[in-house]
């Protein structure tokens, strides 16, 4: 009897029970197990000849911190969260990479975490996998930003490349921004701190082998770079485009929707320079919104595709309807 | 200098068209597309229930001129538009549930049945093999609850071979809905078209094996434990709707109690040409969302975008529906 648990013991008396009644005229039988397992969150979407896979990383939900929005009070932005049915106190926030095959080029923008132990998140590869998509494969990976939940994923746990044949893609304004040692000494805090660490340790060993690219440029057929400084000094978002169709890939010109999106005034703690990025969220979305252009986002619910309409002094971001068939 | 232009923004398209980059590397093609969408499921927990969300797919077609009895062609098409959908086009995901009880494994309606697949090329009739994809053995199933005798609610019943999709279940019908679509005499009155038609797949998918199997339940009770039906009439003679709940827990099963979100959750008192008593589907409506409201009631709507799992709000004169916050773990 050793090490029988509670656990085991009701379900003996269970077991026991059901088995008292064998001749019964329709016998009872417990259900098939629960599953206990999500599917595997990719979703495939066309834009025109482009096969683009959007591909969870994970989501997380965490006790809202003192500071998390700068300039309002922490009531209210509890409030926004709340009247987004967030968990009392809490917030969350979902890491979304996408893999765009462009016919010549595999291409991967950002990658999410990486490898994670005891936390929903660096679901990247696992994702990836059950997607079909093998890291070997991957011609190109284009990063938007020096920000770890966009970076980190270019190394495994052990250092190693995990897209080991991808030419690693980085805007150059940020990588002037972070390799800097006097932008390092000046670092404001201890988040802005961990961040020059952070970047300085995931590229060690790359400094001379990625690519730096430019604003206004393709980074990969059919897939251009446009300047969105403001979250970071070099934060890039993509116009993705194949014959007429087109979708905006923002990264972080919001972080999640139900606050900022709907309050564009508002500063996330991880705004670099919170004022130019008021400026560059609000001219992305209203050009967005007159335009009804398909815009993914990094920290939009999964599948993290949606328009974005003008609603009060804000924007209302609504998910396009899941494609049962590409 | 923050450069978020109209041009920069434009300007995918036109770069699109250039020559790929000058790489120095010999054109190679990339990984080849996968061309396929993925496996069309979703978990939650209601208490320590698991619901499998199974999609049988989205129907796509031009919207019939009486689409919405008592609203203009005009006003329709700019609902459509608002939905970014064509003007005159339609788009209607239908979502059959999974609820695993502990006890019993349930399944909530049927979809547009397995034939459809191959008529539909693939489009619809996806729920045996989304089934499969969600490691949910059809022979498994305990159960299947339906909520009222349309055909992409019943037709799943049977296989593309007609023999039974879900051998091992028990059918649970409306005790109502059977009344009415098994009387002769509601057959005979019945108008020519669409209501004859129903009538006549009801007494096809109704007969045989199915009717071995099939036991009529009462509003009000519980048809399994943890799962009641409601009599939500109007949509069908006898539509109903079922709570999932476990523990604090509980989830509104709609059914049809609205159509799409975004065309009849917005404007309630819009009646589609598939509510067979308007004036009561609309009284209906209207009754179950301002509960929903109230309550703060999640709902599960079999004709909402996948995974169809939705709060709901008031919205002007009509309603919002706030889909549940995809979740990549469960």
């Amino acid at each position: 009897m050793m090490g029988l648990t509670r656990r085991q013991l009701l379900a003996g008396t269970a077991a026991a029970s059901a088995a008292l009644t064998p001749f019964a005229a329709t016998p009872v039988r417990a259900a098939a197990p629960v599953a206990g397992k999500q599917v595997p969150s990719f979703y495939r979407y066309k834009v025109g000849e482009l096969e683009c896979t959007s591909i969870s990383d994970g989501a997380r939900t965490f006790p809202m911190p003192d500071g998390f929005v700068r300039n309002v009070a922490k009531e209210q932005a509890l409030a926004a969260a709340e009247a987004a049915y967030m968990p009392k106190g809490m917030v969350t926030v979902p890491f979304n990479p996408q893999v765009i095959n462009t016919g010549s080029k595999l291409v991967l923008i950002d990658t999410g975490f990486g490898p994670t132990p005891n936390a929903p998140i660096g679901l990247l590869t696992t994702n990836m996998a059950a997607a079909g998509i093998d890291p070997k494969a991957i011609d190109i990976v284009v990063v938007s930003h020096l920000h770890p939940d966009h970076t980190n994923g270019i190394k495994g746990p052990d250092g190693a490349l995990v897209f080991p044949n991808a030419e690693i893609k980085v805007p150059a304004v940020d990588w002037a921004f972070w390799m800097s040692d006097e932008n390092m000494a000046k670092a404001p805090n201890k988040m802005m701190q961990d961040y020059f660490a952070n970047t300085r340790k995931v590229y060690a060993g790359l400094m001379d082998k990625v690519t730096k690219y430019e604003w206004g440029k393709e980074v990969a057929p059919g897939i251009t770079a446009i300047d969105a400084a403001g979250h970071t000094p070099g934060h890039t978002a993509f116009a993705v485009a194949s014959g007429n169709a087109r979708v905006l890939v923002q990264s972080d010109v919001t972080n999640i929707p139900e606050l900022f999106l709907r309050n564009p005034d508002w500063h996330v703690a991880f705004d670099i320079d919170p004022q130019k990025a008021v400026e560059t969220r609000r001219k992305f979305y209203d050009m967005a919104a007159a335009e009804k252009a398909l815009v993914v986002g990094f920290h939009f619910t999964f599948p993290s595709i949606g328009y974005v309409e003008k609603d009060g002094s804000g924007y209302r971001l609504v998910p396009i309807a899941w494609n049962p068939v590409l | 200098m923050t450069e978020v232009t109209r041009r920069a923004l434009l300007t995918g398209a036109a770069a699109a068209a250039t020559l790929p980059l000058a790489t120095g590397l010999p054109a190679e093609a990339a990984a080849p597309p996968a061309g396929a969408q993925a496996p069309g499921w979703y978990r939650y927990k209601v208490g320590s229930f698991e619901v499998t969300v199974v999609t049988d797919g989205m129907g796509r077609f031009k919207v019939p001129d009486n689409f919405v009895g008592n609203v203009s062609k005009e006003e329709l098409g700019k609902a459509l538009t608002a939905a970014y959908l064509p003007a005159d086009s339609m788009a209607t995901p239908y979502n059959p549930i999974v609820v695993n009880t502990g006890s019993k494994l349930v399944l909530i309606d049927t979809g547009t049945g397995e034939a459809a697949y191959a008529q539909s090329k693939g489009a619809t009739g996806q729920l045996m093999t989304n089934l499969a994809a969600a490691g949910i053995d059809a022979k498994a199933i305990d159960a299947v609850i339906i909520s009222h005798y349309h055909g992409d609610h019943v037709n799943g019943l049977l296989k593309a071979d007609n023999s039974l999709a879900f051998p091992n279940a028990e059918i649970l019908v409306p005790a109502a809905e059977h009344k009415f679509w098994m009387d002769d005499g509601e057959m005979s009155r019945a108008p020519a078209g669409r209501m004859e038609g129903l009538f006549k797949n009801n007494r096809r998918v109704f007969a045989g094996e199915v009717m071995k199997r099939l036991r009529t339940y009462e509003e009000g009770k519980e048809v399994v434990p943890g799962i009641t039906a409601v009599g939500t009439h109007g949509h069908s003679a006898g539509h109903n709707s079922h709570i999932v709940a476990s523990g604090s827990s509980k989830l509104y099963v709609q059914a049809d109690v609205t159509h799409v979100p975004f065309l009849f959750v917005r404007n309630p008192g819009w009646h589609a040409m598939y509510d067979q008593d308007p004036a009561m589907a609309e009284a209906t409506r209207r009754k179950v969302y301002d509960m929903l409201v109230a309550e703060k009631m999640l709902v599960q709507g079999f004709h909402y975008p996948f995974p169809s799992h939705a709060y709901v709000e008031k919205s002007g004169s009509g309603y919002r529906e706030i889909p549940v916050p995809w979740n990549p773990t469960i």
